[in-house]
């Protein structure tokens, strides 16, 4: 019982869609087969994009050497350093679940949070998925994205840096420091 | 239909990558096609139900409701709500890519469907208390918030050239 729960709760959206085709038969048959078949044609055109894609996942996620990067992310965060972690970000694969522990270990070993920030952004761009967004929105778009994706992981944490340092106490620190008055 | 190669081409390029670090380090192919597929399984589910969406949304969400939330005519709205929706949209980033075109088809602005993407990624507010429990609040906050806004600058912008 408490296995299936947990499968319900990972699956959410499996159940929902579900629900939704089950409503869609029920009020409008015609409509949820041809829906059932406008997704099929949807699946059937990207799913060998798709198994290459996380063919080529596995294959990022095993080569890159994350710890000898984390090495070298350790320290500064001048412009050069930021495009080495753009540079990084690009390529990292994973989901946020292993991803965030990951930058934090970077973290601990010195990074500074504009180097964290800036792998995350550009962790947006994704390098194994650009076929599949290719395929689906074209060249012209793909590319734009992706180039101001990467301008935006510098500028980020260009700008991160500052605010991160300025002292605006939030809830949680209120919480956790006891409040002294110099 | 008409037979689309980029997919075979793609499959091509990669296993040519796989027999390249197959020679050089043997181990190492098995084990990154091993952990590809296992991630490909854990998310097929979801892929499936993303893409029973977007069949759902050609066949039963009218062009005309796309158009006023996500249109052009719109302006600064619909780039707020393209990326609001792609800020709570919880799924795999390679899902954003079908929505999307649907969404495009429909009638949606370029700008606004480009930051929906951009915040599909970069923005979690499902993933922001984990980010705040790795991170700390204010950074979660922070990197939160201007990335938003960075979907938004950069929807602009992907609108602007296209």
């Amino acid at each position: 019982m408490k296995r299936a729960i947990e499968l319900a709760k990972k699956e959410s959206l499996v159940l929902v869609v579900g629900a939704l085709y089950l409503w869609a038969g029920i009020a409008a048959p015609d409509k949820a087969v041809a829906a059932l078949a406008a997704s099929g044609r949807a699946l059937v055109s990207v799913a060998l994009i798709i198994f290459s894609v996380f063919l080529a996942l596995g294959l990022f996620g095993t080569l890159v050497d994350k710890q000898a990067i984390g090495r070298r992310l350790g320290h500064g965060s001048g412009f050069k350093t930021l495009l080495l972690a753009a540079g990084f970000g690009t390529i990292l694969v994973g989901p946020v679940y292993a991803v965030f522990p990951l930058l934090k270990a970077f973290r601990d070993h010195g990074a500074r949070p504009a180097v964290i920030v800036t792998i995350i952004t550009a962790w947006a761009v994704k390098v194994p998925m650009i076929p599949l967004e290719v395929q689906f929105l074209g060249w012209g778009f793909s590319v734009t994205r992706i180039v101001l994706t990467l301008v935006a992981a510098v500028v980020l944490g260009l700008v991160m840096e500052p605010l991160l340092r300025t002292r605006v106490p939030v809830a949680e620190e209120l919480a956790a420091e006891p409040v002294t008055i110099d | 239909m008409k037979f689309d190669p980029t997919g075979l081409i793609y499959l091509t390029v990669v296993g040519i990558a796989y027999a390249v670090v197959a020679r050089r380090t043997p181990a190492k192919a098995p084990a990154a096609a091993k952990a590809g597929i296992k991630q490909l399984a854990s998310i097929a589910p979801t892929f499936l139900a993303v893409f029973g969406i977007v069949g759902l949304f050609e066949v039963f969400v009218p062009p005309s409701a796309i158009e006023r939330w996500l249109g052009a005519s719109s302006g600064v709205s619909s780039l707020f709500v393209g990326a609001a929706v792609g800020s709570v949209a919880a799924g795999p980033p390679p899902a954003a890519f079908p929505i999307a075109a649907t969404l495009l088809e429909g009638g949606a602005w370029t700008a606004a469907i480009a930051a929906f993407i951009v915040s599909w990624v970069l923005v979690g507010v499902a993933s922001l208390p984990f980010e705040a429990q790795t991170f700390g609040w204010r950074f979660a906050l922070l990197r939160n918030g201007l990335s938003f806004v960075a979907a938004m600058v950069i929807g602009l912008g992907v609108g602007a050239v296209l």
